[in-house]
Formats: C-alpha cells, sequence, structure tokens
C-alpha cells in the first residue's frame, strides 16, 4: 500500500468512528454568505486611497494620492531620485561602486499601470531595468546590485494597508522582493476597501479559482519586511524591502 | 452561559456542599458560608453523608475513581433535591461547583452512561457557587459586611474560566463598606496551586506562586479574597513561609464581616459561642480574626 | 553565565529546575511573552475577535471532517498546475523524499524558511548528514542556527535569546564589529543570508496553511523569508502536516487574519506567499519544480484516538504566550519540538523525539487560559485531562499513587472513614503543628515537596461537620425538635 492509500485510509477509518466527541459529525463550512469580514473601510476612491495611506504609514512605508497618471509618473521619479540622495549621503567612507546606482529594477512597461516611465527616468539618466529572465545565474548577477524596484499590483486594501502582486509575464518577483526600496504603482481601479471585497468580486466573476491556479505565485504584502526577533526590537529590511512607498492614482 | 434554573420565587432553602478541604481545614468559611445565606433568608440544610466530590482523582486521571465519588455525590444530593427538601445545592468553591457542574458530564461521557449524564445534568442545574448563588439567584449585591482595610481580589482558574464567575464576586466586595478595593496585577492569572500539580511539579507551582505573592504584595492591600480554598491554601503557605504580612481570606469570611483584616494575625481557632452568632462585630463584640498560619 | 541551552536531553526535573534557575531566561521570557499576548489581546479586540474564532474554528472542523476528500482535492489541484505532491507516513520517509529531491537535483545548499513540521522531523539533521548545506533563513531561526540550539517558541525561536546573547554570536560568527543596536545587527544578516539566497539550489519552507480548491501553499512571514525561499531557488519544496488545509481563498485569507492577530497582533504578516505551482514560462523568475510533502507523522492516530480537536491549531503561539507554566520555564524545557499547552498536547502523540514527553500533560496547573487565548478555541485543558487519564489507563502512574489514590476512595467512599480519617488527620497534623508555632512545615515524601517552600495548615480541631451538628443542637434546644420534622434522622 502506497503511502498515500494508508494515510487516506487511516483518516477515513478515524472517521468512520461514531462517538467520537470531535470533529463534530456533520458540520457546515463557511460560505459567502456565512463568513466575515474582519475589518471595513468606507467611503470613495480618494477617501481610500488615504485610509489605505495611514495603514501603511502605521507600518512604516509611505505613500502619495495623486489625481492622475501623469502625476503619478513625476511623483515615482521624484521618490525614487530621493532615495537615490537618500543613499548617497548615507555612505559615509569607502565606497565600492557596483555600477547600478542609477539602475531601477522593473516591471515590464506593459504590465505597469503608467505609461512613459522608461522615457522619464532616462531623462534623469536613470536606467529601468525590466529583465524577462532571472532565473539563470548572469540574469541575477545583473541585477543583483540594484537598489531599487518598481511595481504595479494586482489589487490593493485600503483596512491593511495591503497590496497584492502576482507573477506573469514581465512582472518579476524580484522588482518587489529584492530591493532596499520599493514603489508601487496603485490605480484606483484596483483599490479595494477590504481584501474581502475583492475576493468576493473575483469569486462572482467566476474568476478567482483560476487567477491562482494560472498563476504560479500571488503574494500579499503589507507594510516593510520587518522582525522582532532581536529580542522584540522592531528592525526594518530584514530581507525583503526597508522602505515601501506606494502611489496611489486616479486612472486616466 | 451554562444552563441553570430559573426559579419562579427565591429559593427557601439550600443544601450545603460544605466541600471536604473546608470541613476538614477551613470549618469557618462553611459557617461563614452558611450564615450568609441564612441571613438572605435561605435555610440550610447539611447532607451529612457528603465526602468529597472528586476532583482530585479526575485531575489525575483516575476516572473510574473519580466517577465512583461522582455518583455518590449524585446519591446523596439527588434526594434532597429530587423529593423538594431544597431548592438548590450551594458550595463556598469555584473548582468543586466546575467539577460538578462541567466535569461530571465529561466522566459520564459515553453513551453507555446516558442515565447517569441526565442525573448529572439535573443536579448540575441547581447546584451554585456562593457568590454566583447570591447575586445572580437571590439577586444580593451588598451583604452588609463592613470592614476596615483594603482588600483585594484572586480570580480563581476554574470560578473565572470554567464557571465564568467574576463579576459576582467583585459585585459583592465592591459592597463591603469602610474597605477600599485595590487593583491586583496579574488577578487573573493562576496562582499555581493546580492540585497535585503543586506537589509534582513543585518548582513550577511555587515559581507562580512567588509571582502571585509578589503582585499581592505590590497591590498595597491588607488581604486578598479569594472564593476557592485551595489557592488560599497555596498563596497562605508561601505567605506564611516567606513571612509575608497580607493574607487570603475566603471571600465568604468577609462577606460576613468575619475578618478584621487591619489588624495582626492571632490564634486560628475561632471561638464557638461567637459562631452561632450573625451579628457583624460592633462595640463589644470582639472581631474575629481570620485563621492564620504562623 | 549566558543563556546556556537548557539541555533538552537532561531528566525532566532537571531541565525544570534548570530552567527555573536560569535568571536569563527569567529576564528575557519577563521582557517578551507578556508583550506579545497584550498585542494579541489588542488585535482581537479592535475587531470581533470572538466571532473570528467561532468562525475559523467552524471551518477548521469542517477540514477535519472532511480532510481526506480535501487532501485529494488538494493533491489533484497542485498536479494539475504543474506541481508534485509527496506523502510520507512518518519523519523518515519525509526525509527521504527531500533527500531524494536534493541527489536528483544535485543540491548543494538548501535556504530554509521557519518551519515547525521540519524541526519535528529533524529534516536538517538528515540533510546534513547527506552533506547538503541548510541555511535557516527566518532570522530568529538563523540566530539560533548559528548558536546550534533548537527553536523555544512556536513563533519567535530565539525568544530565549537577550539582546547581549545574539550579538555574541553574530560577532563570532560573523564577524559583526561589537554592537547592541538591533538594526545593526539585522544589517549583517541581511547581507550574510542574501548571500546565501541568491546561490541555493533549493528552497524548503513549511506551510502555514494550504488551500484545497486551487492547490495552493501559503507561507506568512513578516521578514519577506519565505518569498525568497518560495522564488528564488531552482527547486521548492514545500513540507506541511496533513491537517494543514482550508477548503477555499476566501477562508485562507480568513485563517491569515487570525493567525496574524493571534501571533503578533498584526492585521495581515508582512508577507503572503500563495504559491500554486512552478513558474509558468513566461514568468520572469521562480522555481522550476515545484513539490509539497504531506506528512502524517502520528496526525491521523491523534485524529483516531480522540485528540482531533488539537489538529485546528494554527501554529500561533498565542497559548504559549499565555501559559504561566511556560513564562516561568521557557520552551526548551518542554524538551519537545512543541512546547507551552499545545506542546504538552501533540508532543507525547506525534512520533517524535521527546524527553519524558507523559509528564508533559502534568505541567500544568489547568488554568485555562489557554483556551481563552486560542483563536480556534481548543480546549487544551480538556486534552491535558484526557491524555492524564489515558495514562493512567496505560498503568504509567507509579505503583505508590496508584495506591494513594485507592486509599483516596475508599476513605470518600465512607462517611464513617472519612470522618474518623478527618479526626485522626487533625489530631496528627495539630500536634505536628505545634512543634513550629502552628504551621506544618515538614510533610515525608512526596509531600515534602509542598513543604519545602510553602507551610501547610494543620486540619482543623473540629471539622466543619462537627460543628455544625454542634450549632444544630443548640439550635433545637433553644427553637425545639419541630424545625427539624422534614429532615432525615442525623441531618442537619
Amino acid at each position: 500500500m502506497s503511502e498515500r492509500d494508508a494515510i487516506l485510509s487511516r483518516l477515513r477509518d478515524a472517521l468512520a468512528q461514531p462517538d467520537r466527541r470531535f470533529p463534530p459529525a456533520d458540520p457546515d463550512p463557511l460560505t459567502d454568505a456565512t463568513r466575515m469580514t474582519v475589518t471595513k473601510a468606507e467611503g470613495d476612491a480618494p477617501a481610500l486611497a488615504h485610509r489605505f495611506g495611514q495603514e501603511l504609514t502605521a507600518l512604516h512605508g509611505s505613500y502619495e494620492v495623486v489625481e492622475t497618471p501623469t502625476e503619478a509618473r513625476l511623483t515615482l521619479l521624484r521618490r525614487v531620485t530621493d532615495w537615490m540622495e537618500q543613499e548617497t549621503a548615507a555612505q559615509k567612507g569607502a565606497v565600492i561602486k557596483t555600477g547600478q546606482e542609477r539602475n531601477v529594477l522593473a516591471w515590464a512597461p506593459d504590465a505597469l499601470p503608467v505609461g512613459g516611465l522608461d522615457a522619464a527616468f532616462g531623462d534623469m539618466g536613470l536606467t529601468l531595468v525590466a529583465p524577462s529572465d532571472l532565473t539563470g545565474k548572469e540574469g541575477r548577477e545583473s541585477i543583483r546590485s540594484i537598489r531599487y524596484g518598481i511595481s504595479g499590483v494586482e489589487a490593493a486594501f485600503a483596512a491593511a494597508g495591503s497590496l497584492l502582486v502576482r507573477t506573469g509575464a514581465g512582472m518579476s518577483r524580484a522588482a518587489s522582493l529584492l530591493p532596499y526600496y520599493h514603489a508601487a504603482l496603485v490605480p484606483f481601479s484596483r483599490l479595494y476597501p477590504t481584501a474581502e471585497d475583492w475576493l468576493a468580486e473575483q469569486r462572482q466573476a467566476g474568476a478567482l479559482v483560476d487567477l491562482l491556479r494560472t498563476h504560479a505565485n500571488l503574494t500579499l504584502i503589507t507594510g516593510p519586511s520587518k522582525s522582532a526577533d532581536i529580542e522584540m526590537n522592531l528592525t526594518l529590511g530584514v530581507h525583503g524591502p526597508k522602505f515601501l512607498h506606494v502611489i496611489l492614482f486616479r486612472d486616466g | 452561559m451554562r444552563p441553570t434554573k430559573q426559579f419562579a420565587t427565591p429559593p427557601r432553602r439550600v443544601a450545603l456542599f460544605v466541600t471536604c478541604l473546608v470541613d476538614m481545614l477551613y470549618p469557618e468559611v462553611g459557617l461563614a458560608a452558611a450564615e450568609l445565606l441564612e441571613r438572605h433568608g435561605v435555610e440550610v440544610v447539611f447532607p451529612y453523608e457528603q465526602t468529597c466530590c472528586g476532583q482530585p482523582a479526575f485531575n489525575a486521571g483516575f476516572r473510574d475513581e473519580a466517577r465512583a465519588l461522582a455518583r455518590r455525590y449524585l446519591d446523596v444530593f439527588e434526594p434532597f433535591v429530587q423529593q423538594g427538601m431544597v431548592d438548590a445545592i450551594v458550595a463556598p468553591s469555584g473548582s468543586c461547583t466546575a467539577m460538578v457542574t462541567h466535569f461530571y458530564s465529561v466522566l459520564f461521557e459515553d453513551p453507555s452512561m446516558a442515565a447517569d449524564q441526565q442525573r448529572a445534568e439535573a443536579l448540575a442545574a441547581v447546584t451554585f457557587e456562593l457568590t454566583e448563588f447570591l447575586v445572580d439567584v437571590l439577586g444580593v449585591t451588598a451583604t452588609g459586611a463592613r470592614l476596615e482595610g483594603k482588600i483585594t481580589y484572586h480570580a480563581s482558574c476554574h470560578l473565572l474560566r470554567e464557571m465564568g464567575i467574576d463579576r459576582q464576586p467583585r459585585t459583592l466586595l465592591a459592597n463591603v463598606e469602610g474597605a477600599e478595593l485595590v487593583d491586583l496585577a496579574g488577578h487573573d492569572e493562576c496562582c499555581g496551586f493546580g492540585g497535585l500539580f503543586s506537589i509534582k511539579n513543585p518548582e513550577i507551582s511555587t515559581a507562580m506562586g512567588r509571582r502571585k505573592c509578589l503582585n499581592l504584595e505590590q497591590s498595597g492591600a491588607d488581604a486578598v479574597a479569594v472564593c476557592d480554598v485551595s489557592c488560599l491554601t497555596h498563596i497562605n503557605g508561601l505567605l506564611s513561609k516567606q513571612a509575608q504580612r497580607i493574607r487570603a481570606v475566603h471571600i465568604a469570611e468577609i462577606l460576613n464581616s468575619q475578618v478584621d483584616v487591619a489588624e495582626t494575625p492571632a490564634e486560628p481557632q475561632r471561638d464557638e459561642a461567637a459562631s452561632s452568632t450573625s451579628k457583624p462585630p460592633a462595640e463589644g463584640g470582639q472581631p474575629r480574626r481570620w485563621q492564620d498560619v504562623r | 553565565m549566558p543563556t546556556a541551552p537548557i539541555n533538552l536531553h537532561a531528566p525532566y526535573k532537571e531541565r525544570i529546575h534548570d530552567a527555573l534557575h536560569n535568571k536569563n531566561l527569567k529576564t528575557v521570557l519577563n521582557r517578551t511573552v507578556g508583550r506579545m499576548s497584550a498585542s494579541r489581546v489588542a488585535a482581537m479586540g479592535a475587531v470581533d475577535g470572538e466571532q473570528l474564532r467561532r468562525q475559523v474554528r467552524q471551518m477548521k472542523e469542517y477540514v477535519l471532517r472532511n480532510l481526506p476528500d480535501l487532501l485529494e482535492q488538494f493533491e489533484a489541484n497542485v498536479e494539475a498546475n504543474g506541481g508534485r505532491v509527496h506523502w510520507a507516513q512518518d519523519a523518515a520517509a519525509a526525509n527521504q523524499i527531500l533527500l531524494d529531491l536534493a541527489r536528483r537535483h544535485a543540491v548543494q545548499k538548501i535556504v530554509k524558511s521557519k518551519s515547525m513540521v521540519t524541526e519535528e522531523i529533524r529534516l536538517n539533521d538528515a540533510l546534513e548528514g547527506a552533506g547538503v548545506k541548510v541555511v535557516e533563513t527566518d532570522l530568529g531561526e538563523y540566530i539560533i542556527q548559528l548558536a546550534g540550539e533548537p527553536p523555544s517558541h512556536i513563533v519567535a525561536p530565539a525568544a530565549h535569546k537577550r539582546i547581549e546573547d545574539i550579538a555574541a554570536i553574530m560577532q563570532e560568527k560573523l564577524d559583526m564589529p561589537p554592537t547592541l543596536d538591533a538594526e545593526v545587527m539585522c544589517s549583517a544578516a541581511r547581507a550574510s543570508l542574501r548571500r546565501e539566497f541568491l546561490s541555493a539550489d533549493m528552497g524548503v519552507s513549511g506551510c502555514n496553511f494550504a488551500i484545497a480548491e486551487t492547490g495552493t501553499v501559503c507561507i506568512a512571514t513578516n521578514e519577506g523569508n519565505g518569498r525568497m525561499v518560495a522564488s528564488l531557488p531552482r527547486v521548492y519544496v514545500a513540507v506541511m502536516g496533513i491537517e494543514k488545509l482550508v477548503p477555499t481563498v476566501e477562508d485562507a485569507f480568513l485563517q491569515l487574519q487570525a493567525l496574524s492577530r493571534s501571533s503578533t497582533g498584526q492585521q495581515f504578516t508582512v508577507y503572503l506567499s500563495m504559491t500554486s505551482g512552478p513558474r509558468q514560462p513566461q514568468d520572469v523568475d521562480g522555481p522550476e519544480e515545484f513539490h509539497v510533502v504531506l506528512l502524517d507523522n502520528g496526525r491521523s492516530e491523534m485524529l483516531a484516538r480522540g485528540y482531533g480537536e488539537a489538529l485546528m491549531c494554527i501554529r500561533c503561539g498565542a497559548c504559549l504566550n499565555v501559559c504561566p507554566v511556560y513564562r516561568e520555564i521557557g520552551g526548551h524545557a518542554y524538551g519537545s519540538t512543541y512546547s507551552g499547552p499545545i506542546g504538552s498536547v501533540i508532543s507525547p502523540m506525534l512520533a517524535i523525539e521527546a524527553s519524558e514527553a507523559e509528564k508533559l500533560p502534568h505541567a500544568s496547573s489547568l488554568c485555562g487560559a489557554c483556551r481563552d487565548a486560542c483563536p480556534v478555541m481548543i480546549d487544551l485543558p480538556r486534552l491535558l485531562l484526557d491524555l492524564r487519564s489515558h495514562y493512567v489507563q496505560q498503568g504509567v502512574p507509579p505503583w505508590f499513587e496508584r495506591q494513594a489514590m485507592q486509599g483516596f476512595l475508599k476513605v470518600m467512599q465512607s462517611r464513617k472513614l472519612y470522618e474518623t480519617g478527618g479526626k485522626m488527620g487533625s489530631l496528627g497534623s495539630n500536634l505536628l503543628a505545634s512543634f513550629n508555632g502552628g504551621a506544618i512545615t515538614f510533610m515525608p515524601p512526596p509531600f515534602s515537596a509542598w513543604t519545602k517552600t510553602r507551610h501547610f495548615p494543620p486540619l482543623a480541631r473540629k471539622s466543619f461537620r462537627e460543628l455544625w451538628a454542634e450549632r444544630m443542637e443548640r439550635r433545637k434546644s433553644i427553637s425545639g425538635p419541630t424545625s427539624d420534622a422534614k429532615r432525615k434522622p442525623g441531618e442537619g
């Protein structure tokens, strides 16, 4: 008998016993009608955006809310250049030049919700690096020292200040994971009051199960990386980004 | 919370389930409990056949032995209830009441013991802890007790968590005239007794108890009220050994104004003649000292 | 002396004693568990915490009742998504699966995110024994790996380490300059571990919960190492206990919230990485292969023997933080992978190495604080009592204890024996107490365990029933016999 069959038959035998205190004989699963929504958020898109921002700020992230994609582009550029100045100022003593100081790891242009970024960044002497394959050694080496990452999102949830990102063509995991600084672009159309609201919408559209099954990975990001393992002292940027900046904007 | 009998008219007579620890170690607690009930218009009957609810055996995992004692409890108290001799059973102990009202149903869980299960359920519905009975059944919130001094309250685990009783003792204590009720840090933390745990894991039990004693010291109270003599024995055992001034007193004695908390303790034995009176200490009357173990 | 680890293989009594006398452990426990409990209370209080608990419990009850079907559904989905599912009845089988995978892929280095289940099966030992380097990447796990110790807490593995101890380890092993600045220590770890992540051949994680309807393994971390383990190496393996399923995606989000609020007082952990398969051809990055190892190791046995309720555990650590016993002795003293209240229930039953595990169900005063804290409302005290009863049936208690219990029963079953015994006990104890000014300061073993640190009162000179009988006599002589008409003879 295979391990699989042995385990499954043992479980079935155990569950077939009568008069077991646990589990109950016929428990109901939670359903869309009965399952609770744990937190709440209310208001129009700008209100939700600010709620999102409050939550994120409490988690040591930062945010801005702007009106148009154009403003989003400008804001993003300003944020990244501010970070670069911050980096330069923080470096004391001997600095090893990596050659990557003016590079930014990004999702491919058609995966981002704001256009014209290549040009805008190029004007400032910065290069957006959007690899299509990071599985090989060379690919990894090429981005290893990049300190800044830019991504879009699948969705954002106001009540918790969370972002949901997924994998796909031109949508590297690396951009939101490896660099020290991560900037995310969130159009209002992808902003939901709570995770439950987004889940309900996907479920009703019959898209939820496929969304997970057809994408290798979805990740929920709620603030910058942190740890309290060193005697409960809060430290940021343990493995993931230390700085997370989210730009929310009204879609064109 | 748990299903208890709702009395259309206030109960007139109860059976006292005094518990073996009170019977043998702290009889004045039993007397105080009885006097309290009598002063609130309830007659007290004491079934002499009672011994122990079986909790020590149950907690140690000896379920057959515990079951035997559970059946004995049912045999002793059931007739009083069924024949209408008493309306309810009252015990000055959270853990013993929890044993009857919660854990007897565990002992009789097996379908083959359905009859005993029913008996246990029926009796559980009319079994109450003392403060629960005073407040929830009799509607008493003040017992007319008078006390000078600072008191605090330690919430015994079974009373608090199995029985869900907390508001009741605190209400009664808050209405003790003259007494200042002070907060206790970690008031809902276990004192470390845990029955045989105190002997099987004495070092851990002592560490937990010492933490409780430290909190008691820091509360500034003269005495700590408890509803369970199990906690009381453990706490006082440590306080006495560590020569700390504060003492644990059973809530029945405080509510019956048996105690002068601000005075230093004297001999443990109570004056028998005085025990039949139910007046609070007044001028000319000797205030009673709580049992102290030096 | 710094927090020397408690010797896990020492006898139970010795472990407890060492833990209680370790001042540094005391300091760090006092600094941490209270805070963790407080943040849980605040986070659960900020929402309808009780409803959250009820719902997660309901969901878990459904999972366990339907476990075989849900496991089959999960497996079918993972494999349809391009992943592989392996089944392991015990630790040896699970470790063999991982060794085979490591061999097949010529794996030299593995990066791991924190996983209690891999501790349970001693995976690291098996891999290192085969010459594979294993690097723990959770900061707390990394620290204790550098120190050569096992974790002492389900959620905070380095909970027993003071900041001074951690600094010392990092100075020694990572060449970090002396500092007590947590930020600096963190940077040192980040840099060191980043190199490991990028050069590892395989990533191994545990699983916080897995979604049956989509074939998705979910890992929750605050640091991001879970994402890295699941994304960077070529091969990604998730090891999970068979009980770790949830039925739907929505249930996963519900459990995440219960977990986050109960373990660290957050709305969500910083990262939840949800992997359903290997990288798609068009993906920029991600593992080429995705494997899930389903582990039994005593779980089906727990279900069969009536301890299935403990399988609902979501490994949040809330019970540890609130346990008055854990607070005094810390995690290592339990001598098992799993400590605290949940550890005391499952350690004796999972097929794991745990020294004197049968003592653990008794290492509790049954206060019930754990049950109140548990986000899935597991009746831990009940399970501890069930285990105690089980041990009695197995004949574990020593002869002396069984005799004492029989004696106790005999006395309590007879009013005569009870009253006579009480009278004799009163005479004897008062005599004993008279030597010591009113308190009993010595009793023979095993009761000497009490008197070592505590006084005990002598029995009352007159029992309650004696005093009551006297009282009733006095009343009768005052009021006449009529009031006794309804009472049985001899009853007061």
